[in-house]
C-alpha cells in the first residue's frame, strides 16, 4: 500500500541575504523512486542536505510517517530512516567493506570488558549484501574500499542503507564518473532498493539516467520546486529539459520569437 | 577468493618492508661486531627502547586517527619531574604521587584534545604550544635543576615499575614486561575492537564516521589522553631507572616516536595503523643508535641514518601503495 514516508513543508533557507529554498514542499511516499532534476543552483542540493541534517534549514517542518522530526545532524537523519549516499564521501577507503558496512553498529561478542568484534558475523552479512546488490564478482568482504571501483563502492554504500533499514535513500549524483556498465549497475541497485520495500530520491544531471529508472520527477528551479509530478512515461526528455531551463515559461508568454 | 599465494600476500604487507630492514640491520651489526648480540648489549639495548616504545605504542592509534602529539617528550620530562618533587617534598607518598603525574598528563592530553577536536585548530599547532607549556612548567618547577630519585630503592611502586631480574644471564627490567603487556592490548584494540574499527575510521574519513554515529571528537579526545599519560609512565620509568629526574630529559623524542611510527608503516594522515610495524620500527631506531656506535661510526652520525632510513621507508611505503591501488 501507497503511505506517506517524508514530507517537507514550506521549507525555506538563507545563506547569508541568498534565499536558496523558497517555501519548498515535497512528500515521499514509500516505493517510490523520485528524480530530482535542476540546474545548477536551482537549490536541489540545499534541500537534500536540510533532508539529510547536514545543513539547518531557516523554517519549514519535516515529517517522517506523519511525526515531525528535527534534523539537527547526519545522524538525526540517520536514525529516522534517512541514508544519504554522496559519492565516495560516505565509506572510509582504508577499511575494508565488512568493517565500513557496520561502522557504528558493530556487532560484537565475547565478555563485557573483553568484547571483540564478530568478524565472522560481519563476513558473512557482507557476502550476503554484496550478492544482493547484484555485485556477482566474487569480492572478499576484508577488500578494502580504497581498492574498489566507483560503482562497487555506491554499491556497498547502498547495501548498507538497506540492511540498516533505512526508509529513504537519497542518492547524489551516483553515476557521475561512472563507465557505463557501471552506471547501469547503479541503476540496477535502484530499481533493487524499490522492489525491497525502501523509497528513493535520485538527483542527477544526466536526465536519460533519471528516466530509466524513477516514478516521478520533480523539477526545482530558483529555489522552487516548480514541477512535482512529472511521469517520466507520459513525458519526453526534451519537455523535462524545457522545464528545468525555464523555456517552456517563455514559450507560453510568446517571447522566445521576441 | 584471495588466490595469492601465502608468500605475496606477505610481501604486500606494509610491515614486511621494516620487518626486512631490521633483519638486515642486526644481520650487518652482527657480522661487524659479534658482541652486538651479547646478553648485556641486548639487556642495554632493551632496557632504553622500551621506555620510548612506550610512547610509540599509544602514538601509533592516536596517529591512526588522524592527529599526532608533538608534546610527548616534554611530559616525558615533566611527569617524572612533578612526581618526584612531590615525593622529595613531603607532600605525598610515592603511589599518590605517581597517580598525581598521570592525571596532570592526562589533563594536559584533553586540553591538547579539546583544542584540536572542540576549535579545530590543527593537532601540530596545538602540541606545539603545549610542548613549550610542559617544558617551561618542568624547568620552572626545578629551577633547572635534576630532582633526586636515590630514595626510590625501597619503594614497591619503583619495584613494580622498573625492578629487574635476571633470567638465567639476561638482566630484565619490568619495564619490558610492561611494555609487551601495552604492546598486545594496543594491537588487541586496534584490530579486534569496536573501538579499533572507530579509531580507523576517524582518521580515515571523519565526516563519514560522524555520519555512521562515531563519536569523533571523543575517541580523539581519549587517545590525546591516553598519548599523554603514556609519555608520564615511560618518563616516571626512564627517571627510576637513570634515577634522575632531569627537567630536560625527553628533548626531541617527539620527533623520534613519530619516526618509529611512521617506519612501521602507520600513515601520517590517518586512516591505517600498525601496531606490529611500530614495534619493528620501535627496534630499527634503536638498535641503529645502540650498533652505530658498537661498530664504531661516531655517535653523532646517528642522525645521518635515521633520516635515510625514514627517507628510504617513504619511498617504500609509497610505492607499495600505489601498487595496492592499482589493484596488483
Amino acid at each position: 500500500m501507497i503511505q506517506e514516508l517524508v514530507r517537507m513543508q514550506n521549507i525555506n533557507k538563507y545563506y547569508g541575504r541568498i534565499h536558496a529554498l523558497r517555501d519548498v514542499s515535497l512528500t515521499v511516499n514509500t516505493h517510490e523512486v523520485v528524480g530530482l532534476l535542476g540546474d545548477n543552483g536551482a537549490g536541489k542540493s540545499t534541500l537534500i542536505k536540510v533532508l539529510s541534517g547536514a545543513v539547518p534549514m531557516t523554517s519549514g517542518q519535516i515529517y517522517v510517517k506523519g511525526k515531525e522530526v528535527q534534523m539537527k545532524s547526519t545522524t538525526d537523519a540517520i536514525a529516522n530512516g534517512i541514508e544519504t549516499i554522496y559519492q565516495d564521501s560516505a565509506l572510509v577507503p582504508q577499511l575494508s567493506i565488512a568493517r565500513n558496512l557496520f561502522l557504528g553498529r558493530e556487532p560484537v561478542k565475547g565478555a563485557r570488558l573483553f568484547n571483540r568484534l564478530d568478524h565472522d558475523a560481519m563476513n558473512e552479512v557482507a557476502r550476503t549484501l554484496l550478492k544482493r546488490v547484484g555485485i556477482t564478482k566474487d569480492i572478499p568482504p576484508t577488500t578494502p574500499i580504497g581498492a574498489l571501483s566507483g560503482g562497487e563502492r555506491q554499491a556497498v554504500a547502498i547495501a548498507r542503507a538497506m540492511h540498516f533499514e533505512s526508509n529513504l535513500i537519497i542518492l547524489d549524483e551516483p553515476t557521475n564518473n561512472l563507465g557505463v556498465a557501471e552506471t547501469q549497475g547503479v541503476l540496477r541497485f535502484v530499481r533493487e532498493v524499490r522492489d525491497t520495500g525502501h523509497s528513493c530520491i535520485f538527483i542527477a544531471h544526466n536526465i536519460h539516467h533519471v528516466f530509466q529508472v524513477v516514478d516521478r520527477i520533480v523539477v526545482m528551479r530558483g529555489g522552487k520546486i516548480v514541477a512535482d509530478n512529472i511521469d517520466p512515461k507520459k513525458s519526453t526528455i526534451e519537455e523535462v529539459e524545457r522545464v528545468i531551463t525555464g523555456e517552456h515559461l517563455i514559450e507560453a508568454l510568446g517571447l522566445d520569437h521576441g | 577468493m584471495d588466490n595469492r599465494s601465502f608468500v605475496q600476500r606477505f610481501i604486500a604487507k606494509p610491515e614486511f618492508g621494516p620487518l626486512v630492514l631490521l633483519i638486515l640491520e642486526i644481520a650487518i651489526f652482527w657480522s661487524i661486531n659479534p658482541d652486538f648480540l651479547s646478553p648485556l648489549n641486548i639487556s642495554n639495548t632493551l632496557a632504553f627502547t622500551v621506555e620510548l616504545g612506550l610512547i610509540a605504542l599509544a602514538m601509533t592509534l592516536l596517529m591512526t586517527s588522524g592527529e599526532f602529539d608533538l608534546s610527548v617528550g616534554s611530559v616525558f620530562g615533566l611527569s617524572a619531574v612533578v612526581m618526584w618533587t612531590v615525593f622529595n617534598t613531603g607532600l605525598a607518598p610515592l603511589p599518590v604521587a605517581f597517580l598525581i603525574a598521570i592525571g596532570l598528563a592526562m589533563l594536559i592530553g584533553f586540553v591538547n584534545g579539546w583544542f584540536v577536536t572542540r576549535l579545530a585548530i590543527p593537532s601540530f599547532l596545538v602540541t606545539l604550544g603545549m610542548l613549550l607549556i610542559a617544558r617551561g612548567s618542568a624547568l620552572y618547577i626545578t629551577d633547572g635543576f635534576p630532582q633526586r630519585t636515590w630514595n626510590a630503592e625501597d619503594q614497591w611502586l619503583a619495584q613494580v615499575l622498573v625492578g629487574e631480574f635476571y633470567v638465567g644471564g639476561f638482566r630484565v627490567y619490568m619495564s619490558l614486561l610492561w611494555f609487551v603487556l601495552f604492546a598486545f592490548l594496543a594491537h588487541y584494540v586496534l584490530t579486534q575492537t569496536k573501538a579499533g574499527n572507530w579509531i580507523q575510521a576517524s582518521g580515515g574519513n571523519p565526516n563519514a564516521a560522524r555520519a555512521r554515529g562515531v563519536n569523533v571528537r571523543r575517541t580523539k579526545v581519549l587517545l590525546f589522553m591516553t598519548s599523554s599519560a603514556m609519555a608520564a609512565f615511560a618518563g616516571i620509568i626512564s627517571s627510576i631507572r637513570t634515577s634522575a629526574a632531569n627537567p630536560n630529559s625527553g628533548t626531541s623524542y617527539e620527533l623520534e616516536v613519530i619516526a618509529m611510527v611512521v617506519i612501521g608503516g602507520t600513515v601520517l594522515t590517518g586512516g591505517r595503523g600498525t601496531i606490529i610495524g611500530t614495534v619493528i620500527g620501535i627496534f630499527i631506531l634503536r638498535i641503529m643508535r645502540n650498533g652505530i656506535v658498537m661498530v664504531g661510526v661516531p655517535g653523532l652520525a646517528y642522525n645521518i641514518f635515521i633520516g635515510a632510513i625514514i627517507l628510504a621507508m617513504m619511498a617504500l611505503h609509497s610505492w607499495l601503495e600505489r601498487r595496492h591501488n592499482a589493484g596488483t
